[in-house]
């Protein structure tokens, strides 16, 4: 146990320097540390409640990704029966399952087929035979359509990834922040941005779907039978849909529509020309659209269209002319702020679906700073009281070299927390306290083997030996169910009590290895210069 | 070099009658874990919005907060009942004021989920700014009630899986009746320290399941250490009858387990003075933990293999490998 041959000496001392390179950086002010090489500008990771920032769980409303599509499904199959000239006798979706039923049964032979055919694979780009959707005949006139389980999770997979990329354009449309955003379970997005301050103008932009479109309004806005009907009942003609004026009032609209928020190539903020206050957001049509609109509107000259903002008409203007240029702007009760405000959402895209903050954790830098400076305090003062007592228990012999070893565990765990880039928390630094207080006890376990071994009259080499030997089991076993336990947490923890985990299972790995390994080197260099006679403990 | 080890005072070969205790032990445990089912079944515990889901902030007024104020204006706002508690101001921040922490009680948006409570917040924090004057919000903490489900279920969770793993471990490493003897005085530990938190009404929240896991992990720790010398002196002494192998075992033990205690205590100390209100609760399950932990596997987790019959001599295999 006492001999160690070059190339151990050479490993563990190699150890140490890594370590203790890896840890120095976050002692140096950090515009020394620019001068450093790339390798060595890694510091310890601050979480969130230590540096400030805002942490948000968000909640993606998944069943709104799903109902569109089942529209779209509805407007395929309506499509599918108008080619074939047949005429349904009722067409319905309920509990996402659409359910339908022809006039007479020969219709059936004709219709399932072409019906089959709207299956498309979910995803071309995969190898997978999975499809869309699954058309099934119930009687000789009854068939449902459903969504299958492949296509769901499709959907449910690109409507979080376009959730977190539109997201990411609109909290950081400069790209400049340093934030997280990540899918978190099946169903939810996690925001992290560090030093966050504007927290409550983030969350507006979360809450904005922002989903633009164009509609034409329908003659019967101006009957006031079907106005009443629409606002009363709800009830709209077929093809139509009503919306809700900004204004107040509202307006019965074409419900299909060409022109949405994914025509729109660029917006800003602007003052409309003529006046000098009235905000106004304009925009550019990509291609597509410009053209789109242009035919729309030389063919309804007179008519009037709607802008709807997430299922409020923002505006109605008449169309005067053709619009060809594939440009224009809105005009509604903008002020600058919010014309500037809606012309960064357009531009970032509109939310697949409605996001909901289900969790959110804020914490003020001045709140991080003060727990830093408790936490470090109170590991200075933890670490001098602990170095003390061993001293005062095992002499300045022993006492020294559980210090050492002490002293170079929390160097070891400052390397490898900025090694690893993983976070400290504020349980974090309680973990590393923690471990301060713990990491003595192996070689507490060992130093109490030793005096026992040379109580039974060992000299003092044999009794060192027999000592770290016999404490080997009981140490490893020890750390061994600790770990496991800190491992468990860490999987099953979430945030904060995560950071925790990991230091305390780093603290583990390193007191063993500086307890077992480095303290022994010491004892074993120690004991062939000084060949002791008898033992200071 | 004169020496002063303090460790010398500690007796070499100390004979404390451990295991003679045990009834009045197996007495004491008992009936602590029956008052802390009683507590917790009856008093329960003071949950952290961690686990109830809920709102809270804490702000700083700039000035010594008018406490009363603060409260007239949440419920004229429609929040009554909301929590409202000074904090003293953290040392060497330079706040010479109080910081004031609330839980806001939500009425009938309390069913409505998670964009309710934020629609109630930014009202309560208006509210408040229009009444009392702007201040800083220097934590804010918003969990809906499913998160807060989730977390609890995951809690749970995280100590049930991490004392099965335990036990699958030792009854790799030893004997069934160790794995069973430790993961019993486990139990005793974590059901002392929930009765412990039901007693104090000290915020039940996410770190303190953290602190539950740790202390897990200490108590282990300190049962491991003397299971792995009952172990050694079972093969060692093979004619001692067992009570005395583990009265011995507890003893030669002992050193390490007081000094260790203390080292420990001392870190925890520290933490719980110095580390801030943040840690406080953490800190102080510690504490208790190391208490309980070190009680446990003198007085639980040992006398636990005489009553669960422990065999000698069949099966110490691993034992055998270290001496070679």
């Amino acid at each position: 146990m006492l001999f160690f041959s070059k190339w151990k000496i050479t490993l563990i001392l190699g150890a140490l320097m890594v370590g203790f390179f890896f840890a120095l950086p976050n002692a140096l002010p950090s515009e020394t540390r620019k001068d450093l090489p790339a390798m060595f500008q890694r510091t310890i990771n601050l979480g969130l409640d230590l540096q400030g920032g805002a942490h948000m769980l968000l909640e993606v409303d998944l069943s709104s990704a799903l109902d569109s599509e089942l529209d779209n499904q509805v407007d395929s199959i309506k499509d599918v029966f108008r080619e074939q000239r047949i005429r349904t006798e009722f067409l319905r979706k309920e509990n996402g399952i659409i359910s339908g039923r022809v006039r007479k049964a020969e219709d059936m032979a004709k219709i399932i087929g072409p019906l089959q055919a709207l299956a498309q694979p979910v995803d071309p780009r995969s190898l997978s035979q999975d499809k869309t959707i699954a058309v099934k005949q119930i009687s000789d006139r009854n068939f449902q359509v459903e969504i299958t389980e492949a296509n769901l999770e499709f959907i449910q997979q690109q409507t979080i990834d376009k959730s977190i990329e539109v997201l990411r354009r609109r909290i950081d449309p400069q790209g400049t922040t340093e934030m997280t955003l990540a899918r978190e379970g099946k169903t939810r997005i996690l925001l992290q941005i560090p030093g966050a301050q504007n927290v409550d103008e983030i969350k507006e932009r979360i809450n904005k779907t922002a989903n633009l479109s164009f509609h034409m309004v329908r003659a019967e806005s101006n009957n006031e039978a079907a106005m009443r009907l629409a606002f009363e009942k709800g009830t709209v003609p077929p093809g139509a849909a009503f919306f809700p004026e900004e204004q107040g009032g509202g307006l019965i609209v074409e419900r299909r529509t060409k022109i949405t928020g994914e025509c729109l190539k660029n917006s800003s903020e602007g003052i409309k020309p003529e006046t000098n206050n009235v905000a106004i957001v304009n925009f550019t049509f990509n291609v597509r659209c410009a053209r789109l609109f242009g035919e729309l509107t030389s063919k309804n000259i007179g008519q009037r269209f709607a802008v709807v903002l997430d299922e409020l008409i923002i505006t109605a203007p008449r169309i005067n002319g053709a619009i060809t240029g594939g440009s224009g702007y809105i005009e509604g009760s903008f002020t600058l702020e919010s014309a500037r405000e809606l012309a960064l959402l357009l531009n970032a895209g509109a939310l697949p679906a409605k996001l909901e903050i289900v969790e959110e954790r804020t914490v003020d830098p001045s709140l991080g700073a003060d727990s830093i400076r408790a936490g470090k305090v109170a590991s200075m003062i933890g670490l001098m009281g602990v170095g003390l007592f061993m001293w005062l228990s095992y002499g300045l012999r022993f006492g020294t070299i559980a210090n050492m070893a002490l002293s170079l565990n929390i160097i070891l765990i400052a390397g490898a927390l900025s090694l690893l880039g993983s976070t400290l928390t504020l349980p974090g630094i309680a973990g590393i306290i923690l471990t301060i207080g713990m990491a003595v006890d192996a070689n507490v376990l060992i130093f109490e083997r030793i005096r026992e071994e040379a109580h039974l009259g060992r000299p003092p080499v044999n009794a060192i030996e027999t000592g770290y030997r016999r404490s080997l089991a009981p140490i490893l076993d020890a750390n061994i169910t600790t770990l496991i336990a800190a491992i468990t947490l860490y999987f099953v923890g979430s945030g904060p009590v995560r950071g925790f985990a990991v230091t305390l299972a780093i603290g583990i790995v390193m007191s063993v290895f500086t307890a077992v390994v480095v303290a022994r080197l010491i004892t074993a260099t120690w004991l062939r210069r000084k060949r002791p006679k008898s033992l200071p403990i | 070099m004169k020496d002063i080890s303090l460790v010398k005072i500690l007796p070499m070969e100390p004979k404390v009658p451990f295991i003679n205790m045990r009834v009045i032990a197996a007495v004491l445990s008992v009936m602590a874990i029956i008052a802390s089912i009683f507590l917790f079944s009856t008093k329960g515990l003071n949950y952290g919005i961690d686990f109830t889901g809920g709102t809270v902030i804490e702000i700083d007024t700039g000035a010594e907060p008018d406490d009363a104020k603060i409260r007239t204006v949440l419920t004229d706002l429609g929040f009554a009942g909301s929590t409202i508690q000074g904090i003293a101001p953290p040392e060497g921040s330079g706040i010479d004021h109080r910081l004031v922490r609330i839980g806001l009680q939500l009425q009938d948006e309390s069913n409505e989920g998670a964009q309710a409570q934020q629609q109630a917040l930014t009202r309560a924090v208006d509210g408040l700014k229009a009444e009392i004057g702007d201040f800083k919000i220097r934590n804010q903490e918003v969990v809906g009630s499913a998160v807060s489900g989730e977390l609890r279920r995951k809690g749970m969770l995280a100590v049930g899986l991490a004392l099965l793993m335990v036990l699958a471990y030792i009854w790799f490493r030893f004997e069934w009746q160790f794995g069973l003897g430790a993961v019993i005085a486990l139990f005793h530990d974590v059901i002392l320290t929930i009765g412990v938190f039901s007693l104090t009404q000290i915020e039940f929240n996410l770190s303190i399941i953290a602190a539950i896991l740790t202390i897990v992990g200490y108590s282990l720790n300190d049962t491991v250490i003397v299971y792995d010398r009952i172990r050694e002196n079972l093969r060692k002494y093979k004619k001692m009858p067992l009570p005395d192998v583990l009265n011995l075992s507890i003893n030669d033990t002992l050193s390490r387990t007081i000094l260790t205690s203390l080292t420990t205590l001392l870190a925890l100390l520290a933490l719980y003075i110095l580390g801030g209100a943040g840690l406080r609760g953490f800190s102080f399950a510690m504490i208790w933990g190391v208490f309980v932990g070190t009680y446990s596997s003198i007085f639980v987790a040992s006398p636990l293999l005489l009553a669960l019959k422990l065999k000698r001599g069949v099966n110490t295999g691993n034992a055998e490998a270290r001496e070679a």
